[in-house]
């Protein structure tokens, strides 16, 4: 069954998506594709409307207008197959707290409709690649947030989805937690299953995205590569400097017409820039004109975080205008 | 695995989860029990016209109650919204969860007839019709006790919408009172209770005879009442239970 839509490469089609609450209107024609295979990450600003998009998806929203395809079936006229071919990993960890985590996992292979042996050994496989195995007899209420949030992409992937919808994977987790839970990720993607993922982490976006689409008041505004967003914004980036003595970073502004953006960081002066060459230009004239030297000098593509603020800024300037 | 087999899968993690544990088995088998024994320890003879309608009564509130409880902790969790998310129709799982409450209420009210019979001499004229009042009572009950449940987010919301009608059937269903000597105009509003109807058949388990008149009526209309509460759970789940 995986072969079929696989052929046609898109995994989920989304095309003049509208969805309204009463008046407030959450989405708005939007239109996206996702290839098979990959991360894609759908990134906005709290209300952008990632969770009413995932929920649609999802088949627990109905939708006002447009299409919705998932594998190439349609949300709305196949839900229980849609269902069937997905996983979903909502911002809360929702497993039944009072079963052990073996048996949560047992339980979902049977709504899954898998058959007895082959959902206790998928239980005991997604126990030993998420770490759990030694957990598995523990109620998944006892577990520490971490433990619990892997066990609930577990519980996602029981019956190997070939979409999973990943929605905030790490919030609230330590720093090791999260980067572990990054590199599973990674691994169910390498295992063939797309990821639709979307988070507030941008550094997270950057690292697993394949394809980026970002969504702002219910309209995506920008998709593509993280290569060709940064390229969208003017090429611009990031550059970091310490002068002998200090220097505000209004000083840096106001002295420097390359400097879009300036801000302190751990002593240096982080400057995003929209031309790297007449950046290094105006720096060193700045440190001539004051006597000072630059003691250190950094330079970096724009991350996605840079990138997604700029776009959003120019969103709300062209939202101001238009108004 | 078809719908029907997904359908025993809720109901029988619900079990495991909810309805098996000692404090609801204990209370759903304690609060009749102590309710007839009152009764009998005041009038050994007379205790039996009042059995049935306890025995029917528990089964509302117990059932009603259980079923709201289940589905407002799931909401919370988030746990029914994983239900939403699995290959399963509307339909699989209203009546996986109600089938469980629906197990729970016949077990505690069947061992509880055991005892009563056993301890304090209850005929059971016709078990087949008892059994079969308990059945249908206890289906109709667990979905009433869904469709009030899903539409709020706290128990204690879901136990105020339903004593809007749980008190009022009590009153009218010829529990503590029997049916023929009701007021002229209470009479036909007994009818339009499926509490009425369940507490007759279970009467008829008991003792045989029917004041409702021949065996069809109650055994009809509670499955009527049964039938209505199957289709209309599922709608009122479905446009409920989804986020808003």
């Amino acid at each position: 069954m995986r072969e079929d839509w696989q052929e046609a490469q898109v995994a989920v089609r989304v095309a003049g998506l509208s969805k309204s609450y009463g008046r407030l209107s959450a989405l708005s024609g939007v239109s996206f594709e996702v290839q098979t295979g990959g991360v894609f990450a759908y990134l906005g600003p709290n209300g952008a409307g990632k969770t009413t998009t995932i929920n649609i998806l999802a088949g627990l929203l109905p939708r006002d207008a447009g299409e919705v395809a998932i594998c190439g079936l349609d949300v709305s006229e196949s839900p229980v197959a849609v269902k069937s071919r997905i996983g979903v990993v909502t911002d809360s960890s929702n497993l039944y707290p009072e079963l052990r985590c073996r048996r949560n996992l047992v339980y979902l292979g049977e709504l899954y409709g898998l058959g007895a042996s082959e959902r206790r050994s998928r239980a005991g496989q997604l126990l030993e690649q998420f770490g759990l195995a030694e957990q598995a007899d523990r109620p998944f209420g006892s577990l520490s947030r971490g433990m619990k949030r892997r066990l609930t992409i577990a519980a996602a992937l029981v019956h190997d989805p070939e979409v999973l919808f990943l929605d905030e994977p790490t919030t609230g987790l330590d720093v090791p937690s999260a980067r572990s839970l990054r590199q599973l990720v990674k691994q169910v993607a390498r295992d063939r299953t797309t990821v639709f993922l979307t988070t507030h982490n941008l550094a997270e976006a950057e690292t697993l995205a394949d394809e980026v689409a970002i969504l702002i008041r219910g309209r995506i505004v920008a998709r593509g590569t993280v290569d060709e967003l940064h390229g969208r914004v003017g090429g611009a980036r990031s550059v970091a400097v310490r002068f002998s003595a200090d220097v505000s970073p209004e000083k840096a502004k106001a002295s420097c017409p390359s400097v879009r953006q300036a801000g302190r960081q751990e002593g240096m002066l982080h400057l995003e820039v929209a031309g790297l060459h007449s950046a290094i230009l105006e720096l060193s004239d700045l440190a001539r004109h004051e006597g000072l030297q630059i003691e250190d000098l950094l330079c970096a593509p724009p991350s996605l975080e840079d990138t997604f603020v700029n776009i959003l800024d120019r969103n709300d300037r062209a939202g101001e205008g238009g108004e | 695995m078809s719908q029907f087999l997904r359908v025993l899968c809720i109901s029988r993690k619900d079990v495991e989860s909810y309805y098996g544990k000692p404090p609801l088995v204990t209370w759903g088998l304690l609060f009749p029990a102590v309710l007839i024994l009152a009764v009998y320890l005041k009038d050994r003879a007379g205790y039996l016209a009042v059995a049935p309608g306890i025995i029917g009564m528990t089964l509302l509130f117990g059932n009603t109650s259980m079923a709201a409880i289940v589905i407002t902790f799931e909401k919370r969790t988030g746990t029914l919204e994983r239900l939403l998310l699995a290959p399963l129709s509307t339909q699989t799982i209203v009546l996986g969860k109600a089938l469980s409450a629906a197990a729970y209420g016949i077990a505690t009210s069947v061992v509880l007839a055991i005892g009563l019979v056993a301890f304090l001499n209850m005929p059971l004229a016709s078990p087949g019709v008892f059994v079969l009042g308990l059945l249908l009572g206890a289906g109709t009950f667990s979905l009433l006790g869904i469709i009030a449940s899903v539409a709020v987010k706290e128990v204690f919301e879901a136990m105020t919408l339903m004593n809007f009608f749980r008190f009022p059937l009590l009153f009218v269903s010829g529990v503590f009172m029997p049916l023929a000597e009701m007021p002229w105009w209470l009479g036909p509003v007994a009818y339009l209770s499926p509490l009425t109807h369940v507490v007759e058949l279970i009467r008829i388990g008991v003792h045989g005879g029917s004041a409702l008149g021949p065996i069809w009526i109650p055994m009809s209309s509670a499955a009527l009442f049964l039938v209505a509460a199957c289709l209309v759970a599922p709608r009122v789940f479905r446009k409920c239970a989804t986020p808003a």
